[in-house]
């Protein structure tokens, strides 16, 4: 099972709704995932925990060795089927 | 006897009643029934274990805080939770998922209209809105009133939502997207004290790598961190023992780690009806363009919203300290002690330059500190009356970190026809136009440069 880690100030709002999302796209295509929103203050000491990064934050703001997907799409609709193609890629991996 | 109904039902408290709501709602929008079931549940979960966080909590604070009053004769009778009890206090409001709707058509006729080019589709929020018709509705008696409010507050998110959103791409770059959470509706008392700063030699010079500032104190923005100082230098100047002052300093640390959690379980709940709210739409508008609006966490990779949140903490104790002696305040700053409500605004008027927002966030936290005192007696009395948290007698409760605390406190005041609010929302007002004006002037240059 993947591990997928969204996240964002608190760990609740944002993170919450794009974790949500993304959990319940994964079951629709039967993809075995657990994801987590977790609090951005805390991402330093954890990011070795998960094997996919879903990050709501720009580009150049994001170093962290883990493979890692935009969020903005699953909160905006747009472009969001095109991110969790790339998604499903990582997950099959 | 319908009455009568409506009364035993609202009896139950939140955490019965509520999630029965949320069941229905959920089937309404064609919810499977077990996942319904599921979200009911830990919607009342949600309430419960935020009770208990809370008993917990002042289990240990409140006999600390009142030593601090004794010993030290600061009048410091309110204590800080945080916005994740404040959450669960608005969502018990009993006509708090009619917020929803307001909030979806408001904005559907304002796009229609082309009075915005926002579509907020940031359904959390909507108890920013909620909190505020609360606030409104117990002062005045009116539940319509606060509805107006409510609908007042969405109006101005939305048209703030558009004079931020080049700046909000210039900060971060993310395409496409503004933020229309509340803390911006301080944009034009923030505007005001940036503007004051224009005429204020050298101010433009200093240059402070904020990532690397982060890197070197962002240990202190971990809410276990903060919690476990904060709560310790109570107990210190409550006169505690060496062992008492440890105990409190973690209790507090564990609550403060624990609230976020429980908060979750609202998210987890709300999240399905939030999500076909939001599908519902952005279906509406396929082919008008449109900014989404957002929660504010897509600034939270601008490292400047943390330093200075952090670096503000020992002057909010200081202030809060200094205005109880004026009995302005009387709130201990707590679980919202890192106020990232006023800093990522003042980034965004401030355009990241850090000394400008250092200045703007240090003259602005009264605000926070006066209005959270002046909202502590409703907010506690709301508490016990939606049997949301079980406080102690005398015990206060209020939230540091409320967001636009002028604009919350006239519109309350304004609607229950007191002169001060009157004469605080034609100031709010004012500064309103004015802040539109020159975010439009400033939106107009960003465009050029592109």
């Amino acid at each position: 099972m993947k591990r997928i880690f969204v996240a964002c100030g608190s760990g609740v709002a944002t993170s919450q709704t794009v974790a949500s999302k993304v959990q319940s796209m994964c079951e629709d295509e039967n993809l075995d995932v657990s994801v987590e929103a977790v609090d951005f203050k805390s991402l330093e000491n954890i990011i070795d925990q998960c094997d996919i990064y879903i990050s709501i934050v720009s580009e150049k703001d994001n170093n962290w060795n883990v493979p890692t997907i935009k969020g903005i799409p699953f909160l905006t609709g747009i472009g969001m089927e095109e991110e969790f193609e790339k998604l499903k890629e990582l997950i099959k991996k | 006897m319908f009455n009568d109904i409506i009364q035993y039902i609202l009896g139950l408290g939140a955490a019965i009643f509520l999630p029965v709501i949320m069941i229905i709602l959920g089937l309404c929008v064609k919810m499977k029934i077990k996942k319904a079931i599921i979200s009911g549940i830990t919607l009342g979960i949600a309430f419960t274990g935020m009770n208990v966080v809370l008993g917990f909590m002042f289990n240990s604070i409140s006999p600390a805080a009142q030593a601090l009053v004794q010993r030290t004769g600061l009048q410091l009778t309110a204590i800080d939770v945080g916005w994740a009890p404040i959450s669960a206090i608005a969502w018990a409001w009993p006509f708090a998922l009619f917020m929803f709707p307001v909030q979806i058509i408001i904005n559907l006729i304002m796009l229609a209209l082309k009075f915005t080019d926002c579509l907020n589709v940031d359904l959390w929020n909507v108890w920013g809105k909620i909190l505020t018709a609360t606030l409104v509705a117990y002062i005045t008696g009116s539940v319509v009133l606060g509805f107006v409010a409510g609908g007042i507050q969405v109006i101005l998110e939305l048209i703030s939502g558009d004079l931020v959103q080049k700046r909000c791409y210039e900060a971060t770059n993310i395409p496409g997207v503004t933020c229309t959470h509340p803390m911006f509706l301080q944009g034009p008392y923030l505007a005001l004290i940036n503007k004051i700063l224009d005429f204020v030699p050298g101010i433009n010079k200093v240059n402070v790598d904020a990532a690397e500032l982060k890197k070197r104190i962002g240990i202190f923005g971990e809410n276990s961190i903060m919690g476990f100082i904060v709560g310790g230098l109570i107990a210190f100047l409550g006169g505690y023992a060496i062992k008492d002052i440890l105990i409190t300093a973690m209790s507090v640390a564990t609550a403060m780690v624990l609230f976020p959690m429980v908060a979750k379980l609202f998210m987890q709940a709300l999240a399905p009806i939030a999500d076909a709210a939001g599908t519902f739409m952005k279906s509406k508008f396929k082919g008008r363009d449109f900014y989404i609006g957002l929660d504010w966490p897509f600034l939270a990779g601008c490292s400047e919203v943390w330093v200075i949140a952090i670096v503000l903490v020992p002057i909010e104790l200081i202030l809060a300290f200094g205005l109880s002696q004026m009995g302005l305040n009387k709130l201990i700053p707590l679980a919202s002690i890192i106020n990232i409500v006023v800093t990522p605004p003042a980034m965004i008027i401030a355009r990241k330059n850090l000394l400008r927002m250092f200045i703007m966030c240090i003259i602005a936290t009264p605000s926070y500190l006066v209005v959270a005192t002046q909202f502590a007696p409703q907010i506690t009395q709301m508490a016990a009356d939606t049997h949301t948290l079980q406080t102690q007698t005398g015990q206060l409760i209020s939230w540091m970190q409320i967001e636009a605390p002028e604009f919350r406190w006239s519109i309350v005041h304004a609607l229950n026809g007191d002169i001060s609010g009157i004469a605080g929302i034609a100031v709010f007002a004012i500064l309103f136009v004015w802040y539109f004006i020159y975010m439009k002037k400033s939106n107009a240059q960003l465009s050029k440069k592109e």
